[in-house]
């Protein structure tokens, strides 16, 4: 019980973050998109930077609840692929096509209600598509753990180059 | 110039970062996409509960009595409550331009067709949760979750998402219509 409400509240704040951040805005995600508004790249980059330091630090500690994705080269590719053609054709990810649907904003909830029609298309084909998933399996596979550096220093120049990024190099592009 | 935003990228990336840090010190990382496949179940167990627990996929998801509704879900509709209460309070300082379902840069593309905004919107919908239901997650689970915890698998989303959202961006506008 006391998780779900934990959830529900990480959850409301990570709402309000993405709607006053502006990360709802297709002016905003299409911009960085196009490589022209960089606001979308360097929220994103921020939080990465921040957050990788953070981890690696609990992880120190024993505190961190990780939760890393298994390495299906394939799969994990072409999935790619495909959530980047509809990133760019919606404006929004599965996140922000709930807050702007909350926001009010009827092509959001339209994007959501695809999102669901989505999810089962991938269950419906998810037998056939088994096989792609399990070529080229390498399991929960990270970075400290291929190339045998410690993570703390890994999150440590993730962090930097991370910040150096958004604060420092990349500047927006107005005609 | 005019305030364009409400909060800045630097306080909402920072925010979006120790919140991030947050969740994996008391639960786990942040995440969405999931949570699509447990409402589908969840749908499926109610309306059609034979095809719900033969398919393979969608039997993983959402147990008949408690329908999956887990942290993750809750986090999803805790998305919902808190971008709503935030965009009822804020909604006088949000951008104009940011306001509505038609954005302006689409509608200097492909003018004021609401059909066609939403037909696009539920397509891109649908692809994007192929995508990342087929990748295992998305911009929360995999970018801004799965980075700061090295995940390989993680790099190879954002780099192929990213690569194709530039390109697909670029085609979509390559007219060059301005907003």
């Amino acid at each position: 019980m006391m998780t779900l409400i934990i959830g529900f509240l990480i959850g409301c704040a990570f709402g309000a973050i993405l709607y006053l951040g502006g990360a709802t805005s297709y002016r905003r995600i299409l911009g960085t998109l196009r490589l022209k508004d960089m606001w979308i790249i360097k929220l994103m980059g921020t939080a990465i930077g921040v957050g990788a330091l953070g981890i690696a630090l609990l992880d120190l500690g024993g505190w961190a609840n990780m939760s890393v994705k298994p390495t299906y080269v394939w799969g994990v590719a072409i999935g790619g692929l495909i959530f980047g053609v509809g990133w760019a054709v919606s404006g929004f990810c599965p996140g922000t096509c709930v807050v702007g649907a909350a926001e009010g904003k009827k092509d959001a909830l339209a994007t959501l209600l695809g999102g669901l029609v989505g999810a089962l298309i991938f269950s419906l084909v998810y037998p056939y598509l088994e096989g792609l998933i399990n070529t080229a399996n390498f399991g929960k596979l990270t970075l400290d753990s291929a190339i045998g550096i410690n993570s703390i220093w890994l999150a440590l120049a993730i962090f930097v180059a991370f910040i150096a990024m958004t604060f420092f190099i990349l500047k927006d592009k107005y005609e | 110039m005019e305030r364009d935003y409400i909060i800045s990228w630097k306080v909402a990336g920072i925010s979006l970062g120790l919140l991030l840090i947050l969740a994996t010190a008391l639960v786990k990382p942040l995440g969405v996409s999931t949570q699509f496949v447990v409402s589908d179940a969840a749908i499926a167990h109610k309306v059609a509960p034979a095809f719900a627990e033969s398919n393979t996929y969608l039997a993983k998801y959402g147990e008949k009595e408690s329908w999956g509704v887990g942290y993750g879900w809750m986090l999803v509709l805790g998305m919902f409550v808190g971008g709503g209460v935030a965009a009822a309070i804020f909604r006088k300082r949000q951008p104009e331009q940011d306001k509505g379902s038609l954005p302006p840069m689409w509608q200097g593309r492909f003018g004021d067709s609401m059909s066609k905004r939403y037909g696009a919107a539920f397509l891109g919908g649908v692809a994007l949760l192929f995508g990342a239901r087929l990748a295992g997650g998305c911009t929360s689970g995999h970018m801004i979750s799965g980075i700061p915890q090295l995940a390989i698998s993680s790099f190879i989303f954002a780099a192929t998402a990213f690569g194709a959202a530039i390109l697909a961006a670029k085609f979509i506008y390559r007219s060059g219509a301005e907003n």
